[in-house]
């Protein structure tokens, strides 16, 4: 049993502390950048021109339709045969991004679609032009309607961010990955792997709730009760 | 001069016309008052003077000068000097009442904020809401959300008001703070095309009575002429009807 306490704080919780900085890494730029996209892709995906539409609504199709493992490994193993190389950080960050962008895009396209005509009747009649309406009027009330998904989305994200492994970005799971297949020790290892990612998606769970609260429109709380 | 020129402006939903050449001037400080039948048109003439709805025939003037509303940055210039008052209010849901007045000016005219803000308290205050101005729209009453949407328009220096309906959506008790409002804003001279069915408030007001139907002017008049000794049997019809309905005159 100390053997195993002892295997673990010298081996095991340096190992997954260097792997969930790199998780972390992984994951906050994949987020922010995620959200932008989706934004920009809901926003084009409802007020774009024809061809602009279609080709955003083509974008989200295929990053929601395609295995996001599959999307890695065309970034990471795929472009080099265009002389582009990623490093596997770069390749994972890439993947991630247009993955999750694609999904708020949809989330954003919902909330955007839910608001009342009359409001952009009344901004246009006050001589907003359409790009000022939608970033001004339309954009801070539907991202707050599409807050819960898009939670949601980040917290998936959380999650399929143990992927980056698989084009040898080594974060959490890739670090237990190995220490798990030099001692045998898999029940022990991916317990606290486990353990790691229940963490961050339980603060990004608070994080994503008190933000929620703070947007609240006043006069529509009890909507939310 | 007129300061507002619509000529023969038509629009068709597929087959159905739903204005046939319509064309009103308007001189500076009438209030035209447009009634008429529901789906008579009022509300598509009015959307389509400031090009909310695209008509798709007809010419409108305002000073003199031709708008062209393809040309974007004309049609938003346009659209500053002409402001709108729905019967729904259309206030921007998260702004509360200050900020819902003072967009306008930091967004569209690119006025500072504390300038802006100055200006936005000094319309809420003309319309007697000095004390709501930090409420959200889902704070205040039917009357205070369209007073607040006409201190917004107010603010933008309009030249000329369109008024859709602004006191259909309201309880009768609430009607009369919005009446009060747009009865200030008449005796202050400002020019005014408001449609709506209270006829009492509109004959007390009115430089000229139009009553529309099928998407056309059927009669215009002095409120004296259309009401009491109205050409077309049709707007002696809708006139007597909608009086009994919506009580007496003046």
């Amino acid at each position: 049993m100390s053997e195993a306490l002892l295997y673990i704080q010298t081996e095991v919780l340096p190992a997954l502390f260097r792997g969930f900085g790199v998780s972390v890494a992984l994951i906050v730029p994949s987020a922010l950048a995620g959200l932008a996209i989706g934004i920009l892709g809901g926003v084009l995906r409802v007020y774009g021109s024809t061809p602009v539409r279609r080709a955003a609504d083509v974008y989200a199709s295929l990053f929601r339709g395609i295995p996001l493992v599959i999307q890695l490994f065309i970034w990471y193993f795929g472009l080099p045969y265009f002389n582009i190389y990623l490093s596997p950080f770069a390749a994972s960050v890439l993947g991630f991004s247009l993955c999750s962008g694609a999904y708020h895009s949809e989330y954003i396209r919902g909330a955007l679609l839910s608001i009342k005509r009359g409001q952009m009747l009344a901004a246009e009649s006050l001589g907003f032009s359409r790009i000022r309406m939608i970033v001004s009027i339309i954009l801070p009330q539907a991202v707050r309607r599409a807050l819960p998904g898009c939670g949601n989305e980040v917290i998936y994200l959380i999650k399929y961010s143990s992927l980056a492994y698989m084009v040898t970005c080594i974060e959490l799971t890739g670090e237990g990955k190995i220490l798990a297949s030099n001692s045998f020790r898999f029940t022990e290892v991916f317990l606290i792997v486990g353990v790691c990612y229940l963490l961050m998606t339980s603060v990004a769970a608070i994080v994503l709730s008190r933000l929620e609260r703070a947007l609240i429109i006043p006069g529509f709380e009890r909507q939310r009760t | 001069m007129p300061l507002l020129r619509i000529e023969n402006l038509s629009k068709r939903y597929g087959q159905r016309e739903v204005l046939r050449g319509v064309s009103l001037e308007v001189e500076k400080g009438d209030l035209k008052i447009l009634i008429g039948p529901s789906g008579a048109g009022k509300s598509t003439f009015l959307h389509c003077i400031n090009f909310l709805v695209k008509p798709d025939e007809g010419r409108v003037w305002l000073d003199e000068r031709e708008i062209h509303p393809e040309r974007k940055r004309e049609l938003y210039a346009y659209r500053q000097k002409v402001g709108m008052i729905f019967q729904d209010f259309n206030l921007f849901d998260h702004l509360n009442a200050f900020e819902n007045v003072r967009i306008g000016l930091t967004k569209v005219k690119g006025i500072g904020k504390e300038e802006a803000g100055a200006r936005a308290i000094l319309e809420l205050e003309r319309v007697g809401l000095k004390e709501h101005i930090r409420k959200y729209p889902a704070q205040l009453s039917g009357g205070q959300k369209q007073r607040v949407s006409i201190a917004r328009a107010l603010a933008m220096d309009p030249e000329v008001m369109l008024l859709d309906e602004p006191t259909s959506a309201l309880d009768p008790e609430l009607i009369g703070e919005v009446h009060a409002v747009i009865r200030d804003l008449g005796a202050n001279g400002m020019t005014m095309i408001m449609a709506t069915h209270q006829i009492g408030f509109a004959s007390s007001l009115a430089s000229e009575i139009i009553f529309m139907e099928n998407g056309q002017i059927v009669e215009q008049g002095t409120p004296d002429k259309i009401f009491n000794d109205p050409e077309q049997s049709r707007t002696r019809e809708f006139c007597s009807k909608i009086t009994d309905l919506y009580g007496e005159r003046g």
